[in-house]
């Protein structure tokens, strides 16, 4: 343990925005998989930006093939599930752009998939996308930082076993 | 243990809704749950896992039960499975 980590109390693991846009509880997620938390304790972003990336250094376990979701495994050991916007698996792709596969290994901010959020939209879909810690029940401490407008890469959960 | 098979008919297949409805349906029972697809094998107790099995439409796949409690989580999972996949 370092100095820091003495002064400050127990280290924590830091989730980072995986898009840019605004921050809300996952208890706004009208789908109830996620908004119940079914799925895992978690936030959720409201996208202005149409890139997704790594919300830390982790392994991809799961690109979807349609681009709508993915899951990571963080090196911290986080399960983190990405999931953008709701029932989208039904566009089977469209809209989506996939830039990253099974195994890849990934650095905080590399780009994972870019989706075209108006275009969603103009389709009829939420786009709200929630970030969710499959393995949440594994932490004592979950903090989340929403209620504002976040840049991707900007820390939104702070987890602690 | 027990087990039985399902042939998925969601047309979507296994995504992250009834990943996660069926984790929660296997949590609710003590006993182990594994699905066996053809794309791999899956403790049902674990998201992550059983989204990694990326199972598809038409695909079988075979619910293992095994524990005390074996009989009615098998029972309770095929009613599941019928109904939401």
């Amino acid at each position: 343990m370092g100095f820091f980590s003495k002064l400050f109390g127990k280290e924590k693991d830091a989730i980072c925005a995986p898009v840019s846009g605004e921050a809300v509880p996952i208890s706004q997620v009208s789908d109830p998989t996620f908004g119940e938390e079914v799925l895992g304790k978690g936030i959720a972003i409201r996208p202005t930006d149409g890139k997704v990336v790594a919300p830390c250094d982790a392994t991809v376990d799961m690109m979807f093939e349609t681009g709508h979701a993915v899951s990571l495994i963080a090196d911290c050991g986080a399960e983190v599930l990405i999931h953008v916007g709701l029932d989208t698996v039904s566009l089977k792709g469209k809209h989506y752009t996939v830039h990253a596969k099974n195994g890849d290994k990934v650095k905080k901010g590399d780009l994972l998939m870019e989706f075209d959020y108006q275009a969603i939209a103009a389709d009829g879909f939420d786009t709200i996308t929630p970030v969710v810690i499959c393995n949440s029940a594994d932490y004592t401490t979950f903090e989340t930082h929403v209620g504002k407008t976040v840049t991707a890469g900007e820390v939104v959960i702070e987890l602690a076993k | 243990m027990k087990s039985f098979t399902h042939v998925i008919k969601d047309p979507l297949g296994l995504h992250a809704r009834p990943a996660g409805m069926l984790v929660k349906a296997a949590a609710a029972y003590p006993c182990a749950v594994t699905i066996e697809a053809p794309t791999g094998k899956a403790d049902a107790k674990r998201i992550m896992a059983v989204m990694r099995l990326a199972a598809k439409a038409g695909m079988e796949i075979t619910v293992s039960c095994d524990g005390a409690d074996e009989d009615a989580a098998c029972a309770a999972l095929k009613v599941f499975l019928e109904e939401n996949l």
